[in-house]
């Protein structure tokens, strides 16, 4: 079974290769000696764009406009409804909850993420064993988010006062603090918090490989001298670093606010929202697959495509920016 | 270049000397009397050669059930040739939904969400079994309230292929001191009663199953509304003509809820609501035990003892029949089970379903010793398992056996009667707006 689908994996990247290389080598051979100079060199850039626009059309443009027609329509897409699903989702409870959380996901997890991520980043290159901090923190990357939903699963795990703690969170708690445990993902007090604390798990990392190259383009003749000019090392980080970071804090925070906008396989594999965690993700799961409605999915998706635009344009903009900046 | 060329090579040698390695070697054939007549059955449904190909199929088993399933489809792949793909998922609906609409739906299905499939059913999607099988061989092999269960505008979408009985309560008689054969609920639950007042908690309960957590709940809250409210009710609540809001519902709820109190569980009710359900009897195993009854169907033996092996039937573990809820309704007893459904109309999807309701199918999954057999013509001796041995007893003994509520309603309303289950383990005193919401699901 897994030697058929390594044999077919393998097959696809020979096969993709071997296109690619084909398409882009005959495509310009092609094209340079049927069209005059002139308009081959417009025409080259079409050419090498093209797949990507086709792809990105296809499954990207193509489903989007879909959906927001569909969410205009009933469950099954046959009849207009106009602001109907749009309407009954804002007026649900449990969409409003799932509203809630994931403005609170918005809010915690990229800000979580961009102090975590700068100051193990910052902190890691001043000490020797820095290295093994930053692996560690870098490490559940490569994670799978339903492998990291199970571990984090276990970490919270409840067993009742009477009994051994089997649970990494609650085993501490109880023999730290001399408390009763927590059932940290059904508590309404600690879940949403348990939930983006695992998801924070997973991307910190990401914000301290990225915060950990940018600080590289820190000259070190303009720390040394502020060093020398007596500013202390707080102020040297916040009037000299700092400043220079703001660019990558700008792409850091914008790129996991989208990613907790998404956030759907930890709190699916968790809790599926259970006990007030639901995420606008999971509602929309359900409204797809369970009640088969086409229509509110739709219109929970196009809600969500427009709160991720203007970080995403914003997003653009900034490396456009950037690009022009160099 | 050079570089790229040799690594190319090299994973092109890996390539080949891994497909060599894919080739199995043949297995041995079981050679017992119920694998030589499932072999003959099989042979048989796929008119009698062998078609080869293979068969796709999507269900929700796994682990050892898997297996056990597997090994009732073996003396099929052994005599037809015929592979049987069986692609397990716990997120079944959606991944049998976006196939079907992707053009690319598996052959053959098999799942206890009967009330789902009878919505794949009305679109169309499932192939009328009587047609594919013959109603004549339905008819001989199966329970006209089985075939009626699986049935929407007089077509059969779905064979039983597993059943389970519901409403069993799993004990270890080495210290379980309560009644065995109680007269009736009241005085099942006076017992547990006069135990939480000593200070030890009676109830296992376990609601905890991931994107399903609170099923167990459902499933019990179900039973006893059967039990107590009557068949018919339960008939037409389960049909949808009932509202949630009914008095009968409420009285269900709350009968389960005398169970489900923080004096009455181990560990209280958060224990329940974060304990999977599959751990549910741990704790009474314990010295001295957590708890000691456990109300759950009969997979729940094959489960205990997946994890706790050295368990012995009848010594360290046992259940009895809840008794009746209500001496208005006597001997009532709840099924579940799993329905098995045809998509793709091939030689030998056709003959896997065929094979599936024969009565050789059926004796070697009741020797599988995880599941009764739905099928008529299988023997109650054949049970090797004590439980299911004393499962199949209980059943013949029943005035009357019903399909639980919860598999035959639509999913939305399911998922909400499962969060309901959780949602009133945890706070009582919501049981209107509980019920207020799972209506609003209708």
């Amino acid at each position: 079974m897994i030697v058929d689908r390594v044999q077919l994996i393998a097959i696809a990247v020979i096969v993709t290769v071997v296109v690619a290389v084909g398409y882009i080598r005959l495509g310009d051979r092609g094209l340079r000696g049927l069209l005059p100079r002139h308009w081959y060199r417009r025409s080259v850039p079409w050419l090498f764009i093209g797949p990507a626009a086709l792809i990105v059309g296809l499954v990207l443009v193509f489903p989007g406009i879909s959906t927001v027609i569909l969410s205009f329509f009933d469950t099954k897409g046959t009849n207009f409804i106009g602001f109907d699903n749009y309407a009954s989702a804002l007026t649900d409870p449990i969409t409003l909850i799932a509203l809630r959380n994931t403005a609170l996901w918005v809010a915690l997890l990229p800000t979580l993420s961009a102090l975590v991520g700068l100051l193990i980043a910052v902190l890691a290159d001043r000490v020797r064993y820095g290295g093994l901090v930053k692996a560690a923190l870098f490490l559940p990357i490569a994670v799978s988010a339903v492998a990291a939903g199970v571990i984090w699963t276990f970490m919270y795990d409840y067993q009742p006062p009477v009994a051994a703690q089997t649970g990494t969170m609650n085993a501490l708690l109880t023999v730290l603090t001399n408390t009763d445990p927590i059932a940290w993902i059904i508590d309404e007090a600690t879940n949403n918090y348990a939930l983006i604390a695992a998801t924070l798990w997973t991307q910190a990392g990401f914000a301290m490989v990225i915060f950990s190259a940018a600080l590289r383009s820190v000259p070190d003749e303009l720390l040394e001298a502020a060093r020398l000019d007596g500013a202390s090392e707080w102020q040297t980080f916040r009037h000299i670093t700092l400043p220079i970071l703001m660019p990558t804090v700008v792409v850091v925070t914008t790129t996991v606010t989208v990613i907790a906008l998404k956030a759907f396989d930890i709190v699916y594999v968790m809790t599926n929202g259970t006990y007030g965690t639901d995420v606008l993700s999971t509602v929309m799961y359900r409204e797809l697959f369970t009640a088969r409605d086409n229509g509110g999915a739709g219109a929970i998706a196009t809600m969500l495509m427009i709160a991720v635009l203007p970080i995403m344009i914003y997003n653009l903009r900034q490396f456009r920016r950037e690009g022009q900046g160099v | 270049m050079q570089k790229v060329r040799t690594a190319s090579a090299m994973f092109v040698t890996a390539v080949l000397f891994l497909s060599a390695c894919g080739d199995a070697e043949p297995e041995e054939q079981a050679d017992d009397p119920a694998s030589n007549a499932a072999r003959e059955a099989a042979l048989e449904a796929a008119g009698g050669e062998e078609l080869g190909g293979s068969v796709s199929m999507l269900g929700l088993l796994g682990g050892e059930e898997l297996d056990a399933f597997l090994s009732v489809l073996k003396p099929f792949e052994e005599a037809t040739g015929i592979e049987v793909q069986y692609e397990g998922t716990r997120d079944f609906a959606a991944v049998l939904q976006t196939r079907v609409e992707g053009g690319n739906p598996p052959d053959v299905v098999g799942t206890p969400a009967i009330g789902e499939m009878s919505a794949f059913a009305e679109e169309g999607t499932l192939l009328d079994l009587s047609e594919v099988v013959g109603q004549d061989v339905l008819d001989a092999n199966f329970s006209p309230s089985l075939l009626e269960t699986a049935s929407v505008n007089d077509e059969v979408f779905g064979i039983f292929s597993t059943v389970n009985l519901g409403g069993l309560i799993w004990y270890d008689p080495s210290t379980y001191e309560g009644p065995t054969e109680p007269e009736s609920w009241a005085e099942l639950q006076t017992w547990a009663a006069q135990e939480a007042a000593d200070g030890r908690t009676p109830w296992c309960v376990a609601l905890e199953s991931g994107a399903a957590s609170g099923w167990p709940a459902a499933d019990f809250i179900d039973e006893i509304l059967l039990r107590q409210a009557g068949p018919e009710f339960h008939q037409r609540w389960a049909a949808g003509q009932e509202p949630w809001t009914s008095p009968e519902v409420r009285a269900a709820f709350e009968t389960y809820g005398e169970t489900v109190t923080e004096d009455m569980l181990y560990g209280g009710t958060t224990t329940a609501l974060s304990t999977n359900f599959a751990e549910a009897a741990t704790p009474m195993f314990a010295d001295p035990p957590g708890c000691s009854i456990l109300q759950q169907a009969t997979f729940m033996g094959g489960i205990i003892t997946d994890s706790m092996p050295d368990l012995v039937p009848g010594e360290t573990l046992d259940f009895f029949p809840v008794p009746d809820y209500d001496p208005a309704y006597p001997g009532i007893r709840s099924i579940s089970g799993e329905i098995v459904g045809m998509i793709n109309d091939t030689e030998q999807s056709t003959a896997l379903v065929k094979y599936l309701a024969t009565p050789e199918a059926g004796t070697l999954l009741a020797l599988t010793g995880r599941w009764l057999s739905p099928n008529l013509n299988v023997e109650d001796s054949v049970y090797e398992d004590p439980f299911l041995r004393r499962a199949s007893e209980v059943l013949v003994e029943a005035e009357g056996t019903y399909s639980l509520g919860n598999s035959l309603m639509p999913q939305t309303t399911v998922d909400a009667f499962w969060k309901a289950g959780l949602d009133y383990t945890q706070n009582p005193g919501d049981l209107d707006e509980i019920l207020a919401t799972i209506e609003a699901t209708r």
